[in-house]
């Protein structure tokens, strides 16, 4: 099936547009961390593999289909990486075709080629896959240092496998806007422009043949998870966007291969490119993305799912009940508008994608780096969902602002930062009088209600705000006993009322109708007990536990959730007084 | 209670089984109410509905998730059992789904009983 000059037919032989007498057979896989896309490139006596791919069952197919190819004529191959990072190369380790000597000649940017010839598990990011991988032998380093004085000198190369290239640097723009870019051509006829573009990695490289730019994970450089992997450079990665700018919406260019997912036309690319250019900009000082980062990604990533799935089934749950009520008063309409501020279903969907992810990842299906990627992905798509100003005007406000967090904060440690929190100076009294106000007065008065009698639209929107938002401690029996006038101390103040929020909700949750706190001090430390009537699950369940505990230390206090005498829930905070 | 029937829907997953006689249809439930499950709990709820039988107890004392999926269920339920004779209720909640339908203020539309014994006492 012919391709068209701004498209690629997947898994098809096809003319190679812009590259006479070449033809493409590209391989698209769906976005994954574990192998890249793959294309083959054949002319009469060349066959170009660009990343072969992470797994074993790909090279083995590409093997497959050049054999097919040498069946019909014989000729050389090669294999060109964007970069050296174990999902685009892995799979060819154990493949006769390409792992035996002279059998493919492996063509990789110098630093890459240095990486896979000493086995390097970092750069390569085998560790990150709990993986080792032995020595590589490279047959052509592109880039190579020995020839950067060699500018517009075509260089003539004869490697083992018997195919011939010449390779030359082209001159560097003295004002060093450009990428570093070298001309090769494979055999008699394929001519391949490749241009350095460091940044996702020290050896990333974009690739022109004819009218398609072969870009690797370019597009992917500054996501979570994908930035501050070993060898990424902020620095270098803004440069290289800079240098691709002109170049993918260049004369001629119709196709942009990434190295996952589908192709996209070059006016896709270059507004792509801007958003992680953008996104780039503000990646100064992010962690290193290493195995242990993405271990502890993986674990809060569990903790903060479970809190993810309360939560936003709460308030799905809760826009719900809004509409039903509405929908009994016969505000059909209301009640549609309502509901439609939250994708109940989609809620459903991501859930239930990462959970089952999680299952599999416990039964050793898949690594840590696998799950916190997950989450990521998930998380990302949750804050699509919903609306979060018109839900603020139905729901409790609080309860949208602890789900925005929970999201943001897992998006900043995934990005290798520490989530915000500001320790500061707080009276503790002030902030528990507000707090529970804020649990038990309801968000609309009587009054309120009364003055918006005259005014349909005003009335409207005080009615859905009282159904929604109902006061966490509206049927709860509250006290609090010991609680001086003024008690400073150092705290988050957001943190800790989410703390505070999540304690309640669990022991209203789970029954209780009457809650009793009480403030005992020391010289150094204010406590704060709080303890229900009735069991509750959180305190037994290790995750539920561990995530209060995270988010205990965060506000800038201790955590100890336990039983009283009775087998009632029992939480002591625990936090230092300001001296 | 004059009959008790016993079936099995959504394979291993989830279990539902109905009671019926003159008074109440009991619907026993287990596994996760979610995205794969609360489409054929909504059947079945309904199809007991459509024969008549409109005084409906939800055992949950297999459930250990419920997704907002799952709420949506229980509402239309509820909107469906709303004449004067209907009866729609719950029972036997674990703590993690009573907190999902406690916060999400569920529990003022239908009542909630500990036991199947305690809630048909007072149908």
């Amino acid at each position: 099936m012919p391709a068209g000059n701004d498209q690629l037919v997947p898994s098809t032989w096809q003319p190679l547009p812009g590259a006479a007498g070449a033809e493409i057979y590209p391989y698209i896989r769906k976005v994954d961390v574990i192998s890249s896309n793959s294309f083959l490139i054949r002319t009469p006596d060349v066959i170009l593999v660009i990343d072969p791919g992470g797994l074993t069952d790909q090279a083995e197919m590409l093997a497959e289909i050049i054999a097919g190819c040498r069946a019909e004529r014989d000729r050389s191959v090669f294999v060109l990486l964007t970069h050296a990072h174990i999902d685009h190369f892995n799979g060819v380790r154990d493949v006769p075709a390409f792992a035996y000597p002279n059998t493919a000649v492996l063509l990789v940017q110098e630093e890459g080629a240095q990486a896979l010839e000493r086995g390097d598990r970092f750069l390569t990011q085998a560790d990150m896959f709990n993986l080792s991988i032995p020595p590589i032998h490279v047959g052509v380093h592109l880039f190579a240092s020995t020839r950067t004085d060699q500018a517009d000198i075509p260089v003539e190369l004869r490697p083992a496998n018997g195919g011939r290239l010449v390779i030359t640097r082209l001159a560097e723009d003295p004002n060093g806007h450009q990428a570093a870019h070298e001309r090769i051509l494979i055999g008699a006829s394929l001519a391949v422009d490749c241009y350095h573009t460091p940044g996702h990695s020290p050896d990333s490289v974009c690739i022109r043949i004819g009218s398609i730019f072969f870009i690797g994970d370019l597009l992917f450089a500054a996501n979570p998870g994908v930035a501050g992997l070993a060898g990424w450079s902020q620095e270098a990665l803004v440069g290289s966007l800079t240098a691709m700018e002109p170049l993918l919406t260049g004369e001629g260019i119709t196709i942009i291969c990434p190295g996952h997912g589908r192709p996209i036309t070059p006016a896709n690319a270059a507004s792509m490119l801007i958003l992680v250019k953008r996104d780039a900009l503000t990646l100064s000082d992010i962690a290193e993305f290493n195995r242990e980062r993405a271990t502890a990604a993986a674990v809060y990533a569990e903790d903060c799912m479970e809190e993810v799935n309360e939560l936003f089934t709460i308030m799905a749950g809760r826009l719900d009940y809004v509409a039903y009520v509405l929908s009994e008063l016969g505000e059909a309409g209301i009640a549609e508008d309502a509901r439609a501020l939250m994708n109940g279903d989609k809620v459903d969907e991501l859930l239930d994608a990462f959970r089952v992810f999680a299952e599999e990842h416990h039964r050793g299906e898949n690594l840590s780096v696998h799950l916190a990627l997950k989450a990521g992905q998930v998380i990302g798509k949750l804050e699509q969902t919903f609306n979060k100003s018109d839900l603020s005007q139905i729901i409790d406000p609080g309860m949208i602002r602890r789900a925005e967090r929970l999201l943001s904060d897992f998006t900043t440690m995934f990005r290798g930062y520490t989530p915000p929190r500001e320790i500061a100076p707080v009276d503790l009294s002030a902030l528990l009088d507000v707090l529970v106000a804020g649990c038990t007065i309801p968000a609309c008065s009587d009054d309120d209600v009364l003055s918006s009698a005259d005014d349909d639209e005003a009335f409207r929107a005080i009615l859905i705000a009282r159904i929604g938002a109902r006061p966490l401690l509206e049927d709860v029996r509250f006290s609090i006993l010991g609680k001086p006038e003024h008690l400073p101390v150092v705290l988050d103040r957001d943190l800790f009322c989410d703390l505070i929020t999540y304690v309640l909700e669990d022991l209203v949750g789970t029954g209780s109708d009457t809650i009793q706190a009480e403030v005992r001090t020391t010289e150094t430390t204010a406590q704060l007990t709080i303890t229900g009537n009735a069991v509750t699950a959180c305190a037994e369940t290790g995750r539920c536990r561990r995530f209060l505990y995270g988010l205990s230390e965060r506000a800038g206090g201790s955590l100890v959730a336990g039983r009283d005498e009775s087998g009632a829930a029992m939480y002591t905070i625990q936090v230092a007084r300001a001296i | 209670m004059t009959s008790y029937t016993k079936r099995t829907v959504w394979g291993i997953i989830v279990e539902i089984t109905s009671a019926n006689n003159t008074t109440a249809t009991i619907l026993a439930i287990s596994g996760r109410i979610d995205t794969a499950t609360a489409p054929e709990l909504e059947q079945t709820i309904n199809k007991e509905i459509e024969q008549g039988h409109r005084k409906v107890l939800l055992n949950f004392a297999g459930v250990a998730y419920i997704s907002s999926g799952g709420l949506r269920v229980l509402l239309a339920t509820a909107k469906k059992l709303k004449s004067p004779d209907d009866k729609f209720a719950l029972c036997g909640l674990s703590p993690e789904v009573y907190k999902i339908l406690k916060l999400a203020g569920f529990t003022s539309i239908f009542s909630i009983y500990p036991s199947e014994g305690e809630a048909l006492a007072g149908w």
